[in-house]
């Protein structure tokens, strides 16, 4: 009942807001003409917004925005399970951008009279293509434009480097849960799917799936050649970083834990769809392969631009 | 006669002799010191509120004697005291001159056996196990049974004419049944004394005087020491060698039946007009209760 | 309904029978799983999954054993025929420290910390529930429901506060876990040694069980130490509770099952009850991780073992409830 009432309130308010404001479609490059207020919910998009120098259009990130660090400072409104839907309404957005397959998010924002642009960014095209609505929301399309080609570029680069090292099979994997057995894997046609292929590598799991849970003996069936655990969060800590390796190394049928190939790496950037792709291609890449002569061993901590 | 005891501090049925005591009419009063004796006890379930208070009672080996007294006058309360299954806050019970407390449970189990009022749970034990179980302060730390003990356990249904339920569940018998088999495993534990609670309140009139001809005959020939809380006084009278009134809390009257027997003795206890007759066939005493109005 | 004399060669034999139904299930599970392992030409890979799957048929065996012991345990204490080892709360306890353990503490000392929850749960339902040094079987049963609801609500409050990725850990840890990628051989050897002393232990008490049931005084006239039974009983099949519940989670409906089913097959002399129950739970354990592994392979998703039980559980406990009500029990 209430939260009806406050959805009316706010509706109205916003409502009034919003005929002041805007008409259904502003055409291209009229957007630069009123204040751009930016909703983002999703932490990829808040970094490529401020890849685009829109940082400080940005009025109200997910809590999981943390990337760069000046996104620290804007006010979080909550997360795609629970938005703040006040304080989305004091900030005053003109437009909201937000990665989700959720009609009803959507839907509550455009209820509160928010223009919201549905994203996707499930493979690099759709990431791509995500950019480039990104930047004819914003009237960025330059930068936009920029950053897809530094992307590419960058793609392309750690593609050449590792053309002739072989394609040895790989599991990309997060750590087990405490107490299970079953990690979850990337499968094929994931995004993580298709940097393991830019970093010259072959999925060790066969099938296409999103992100299957599978079990150890699932895994020792699949005998992968190179093991990457992404530890993030809670599982970077020291003494869980240790159990985990200290998991692995039981299993000594797996080529990977044989030859001492299994990785646990720490960084957070490896799975967001954003414009540090080209980065997590070349990190994978360099664990993936080991450093051939002159070349210098991959970075042990992660290193944005 | 012998002067009735009306002292409710001090009641011995057995003590030879003793001022107010009984006369040497009384058989087997010779038989020397008491053998289970209760000494001013006193309890209460909760505080300020004692069901027992100094209640002194002596009982020589070898003897029948019925605890009687109206509803709520501690007669339960007592036998459990007695048993050992209830702790006094106020003096103490001995057998054959030890107190209660010295004698470890296992060997207190095998000389002393306890029949309650009522034994419902529908566990899903036969009559025969349950006899059995009356041999388990007999049988070894894992509970295996011998012959012995198996032995024991049939003999106890044959004298309590229950053997034909051996094999059946305890709750499909009748109460009266069920009763004669709980009685049986008092036997089968093959004890000195036995305490029974009411044991016959179920019973038809054969049964009655089945299971009191029987206790008899364990007093008689295999000089066991029975106690048995009654109702019934006409029933105790005619096969009691001691009767104990009990009256709130304490012990009202002491000695054989026809000393206890007597409407001066009862009527006041039970708040009821009674008559007392003779039985011209046995010479004991049986109750008429007159009707109310 | 077994009328012949409990010899010590007939508790051999059947003990050894027991046994020997156990050995053979967990042989079976062991060889038996989603993968053909028969196939394979490495060796290596078939040793390594033979060693997973021995890890689990060993955890579910002492698991299964542990909580079908305690659920006989808290059956003869409580004197009612649907008690179950979570009753008491015991489980919630040790569920809840092992949760906090790994959140905010360290994760390798969770098992340390099952152990604390289960051993101050104890420590709190008796003091609550005794009165004059006696166990009373009703507020015992109350003090548990309380205290389930209890750590339900605090294990709901520590879900609500973390990150989305641990709060599909924490829900999937509730549902109980066999197998694991990271074998603690030596929490099973804790948990199978207490299980084993338990046993034993019980295999003891299991005369003054019989007793207890029939009536307190009745088994207090018969020389067992009535009050004294109720505690060690309690704690010790608190602790066996909480060690599995630090092992693999929370599992339910395996203490109910296992006593009942053996009780319509044996009887109610806890004498034979004790030592099947023991060999029956680890067998019926081992049985639904089997089962569990092979729905794997055919669905591709595991179920973990405490959906199982608890669906094979529930009508089970239905099925129970509506014959229980056509005789009438009396709690004495």
């Amino acid at each position: 009942m209430k939260r009806t009432a406050l959805l009316v309130l706010a509706g109205a308010l916003a409502g009034g807001l919003a005929g002041g404001c805007w008409e259904s479609a502003p055409p291209e490059g009229a957007a630069e003409s009123e204040p751009l207020r930016i909703l983002s919910l999703t932490p990829s998009v808040t970094e490529i917004l401020f890849a685009l120098a829109l940082g400080d259009n940005i009025v109200g990130r997910s809590n999981y925005c943390n990337f760069p660090p000046q996104a620290g400072k804007i006010p979080a409104v909550g997360d795609t399970i629970h938005l703040n839907l006040e304080r989305i309404v004091s900030l005053e957005p003109t437009v909201a951008f937000v990665v989700t397959k959720r009609a009803d998010v959507v839907k509550t924002l455009e209820g509160l009279g928010i223009r919201t642009v549905a994203l996707e960014s499930d493979t690099m095209a759709e990431l791509m293509q995500t950019i480039e609505t990104i930047g004819r929301e914003t009237g960025r399309t330059g930068p936009a434009g920029t950053l897809k080609g530094d992307i590419q570029n960058h793609l392309d680069k750690v593609r050449r480097r590792v053309e002739d090292l072989g394609r040895p099979k790989v599991l990309f994997a997060f750590p087990m849960a405490v107490g299970s057995s079953n990690m979850m894997v990337a499968g094929r046609g994931t995004f993580v799917d298709e940097l393991l292929n830019v970093a010259g590598a072959e999925n060790a799991f066969p099938d296409t799936a999103d992100w299957p849970t599978i079990t150890p003996q699932r895994v020792i069936q699949l005998a992968p050649d190179v093991v990457i655990v992404n530890a993030i969060g809670k599982d970077a800590a020291r003494d869980r970083v240790d159990a985990i390796r200290r998991a692995w190394e039981n299993w000594t049928s797996v080529p990977a834990v044989a030859n001492g190939r299994v990785y646990i790496l720490r960084d957070e950037f490896l799975t967001i769809p954003g414009p540090s792709v080209g980065l997590a291609a070349d990190r994978l890449s360099r664990v993936i392969h080991r450093p051939g002569p002159g070349e210098t061993d991959f970075v042990q901590e992660r290193d944005r631009p | 006669m012998a002067a009735k005891n009306r002292n409710p501090v001090a009641a011995n049925p057995d003590t030879p002799g003793a001022t107010g005591g009984l006369s040497a009419s009384a058989p087997g009063s010779a038989k020397g010191a008491p053998y289970l004796e209760a000494d001013g006890v006193g309890f209460a379930y909760t505080p300020g509120a004692p069901v027992l208070q100094g209640l002194t009672m002596a009982l020589a080996r070898g003897r029948l004697a019925c605890v009687l007294g109206p509803n709520g006058s501690g007669k339960t309360t007592l036998l459990r005291i007695l048993v050992g299954l209830l702790v006094p806050s106020e003096g103490r019970v001995r057998l054959a001159g030890t107190p209660l407390e010295a004698y470890p449970r296992g060997a207190l189990a095998r000389r002393v056996a306890y029949v309650p009022q009522e034994t419902l749970a529908a566990v899903g034990f036969t009559a025969l196990e349950t006899v059995l179980m009356g041999r388990s302060p007999h049988t070894g730390a894992l509970g295996f049974e011998s012959s012995g003990d198996w032995h024991a356990a049939r003999e106890a249904l044959r004298r309590t004419d229950t053997e034909r339920f051996a094999r059946r569940n305890l709750e499909e018998l009748s109460g009266g049944e069920r009763q004669r088999v709980i009685i049986a495993r008092a036997l089968a534990q093959e004890p000195d004394v036995i305490l029974l609670d009411e044991p016959t309140s179920f019973l038809d009139i054969k049964h009655q005087h089945g299971i009191y001809g029987l206790l008899r005959r364990l007093v008689a020939e295999e000089g066991k020491t029975v106690v048995a809380v009654s109702h019934d006084l006409s029933l105790a009278a005619a096969y009691a060698d001691r009767l104990v009134l009990v009256s709130e809390g304490r012990v009202a009257a002491a000695g054989t039946p026809h000393e206890v027997i007597r409407p001066e003795v009862l009527s006041p206890v039970y708040e009821t007009p009674v008559e007392v007759r003779t039985d011209e066939a046995t010479g004991r005493p049986y109750v008429l209760p007159r009707p109310a109005g | 309904m077994n009328i012949r004399p409990l010899t010590p060669r007939r508790y051999v034999l059947a003990l050894a029978g027991w046994v020997l139904l156990w050995l053979i299930v967990s042989a079976v599970a062991v060889v038996l799983g989603a993968e053909n392992i028969w196939a394979w030409d490495s060796w290596e890979k078939a040793r390594d999954v033979l060693t997973l799957r021995l890890y689990g048929v060993l955890t579910a065996g002492a698991v299964g054993a542990a909580l079908a012991l305690a659920g006989l345990a808290f059956q003869a204490l409580l004197r009612n025929p649907l008690a179950e080892p979570y009753i008491l709360g015991v489980s919630g306890g040790a569920g809840l420290g092992v949760i906090l353990s790994s959140l905010y503490l360290t994760v390798m000392a969770a098992p340390v910390f099952g152990f604390v929850g289960a051993l101050l749960t104890v420590a709190v339902v008796y003091a609550v529930a005794q009165r004059r040094g006696r166990l009373e079987p009703y507020t015992l049963l109350l003090t548990g429901v309380i205290m389930n609801a209890f750590y339900g609500a605090a294990i709901m409050l520590v879900t609500a506060l973390v990150s989305p990725e641990r709060r599909g850990e924490i829900a999937y840890w509730m549902m109980g876990t066999i197998s694991t990628f990271d074998p603690r051989w030596w929490l099973v050897a804790v948990v199978g040694g207490l299980v084993l002393a338990a046993a034993v232990l019980f295999a003891f008490l299991a005369k003054g069980f019989n007793l207890v049931a029939v009536g307190e005084d009745t088994a207090g006239a018969l020389g067992v130490p009535v009050d004294r039974l109720r505690l060690v009983t309690f704690v010790v099949a608190s602790l066996v509770t909480g060690a599995s519940v630090a092992l693999a989670g929370p599992i339910g409906f395996v203490g109910l099952i296992c006593p009942h089913l053996l009780r319509m097959a044996l009887g109610p002399d806890h004498r034979r009850l004790v030592p099947a129950v023991v060999c029956f739970g680890a067998s019926l354990l081992v049985v639904a991780d089997l089962v569990t592994r092979l729905l794997e392979g055919i669905g591709g998703v595991a179920p973990p073992v405490g959906v199982l039980t608890a669906m094979a559980g529930g009508p089970f406990f239905i099925y129970l409830l509506r014959t229980r009500w056509r005789r009438k029990i009396e709690i004495r």
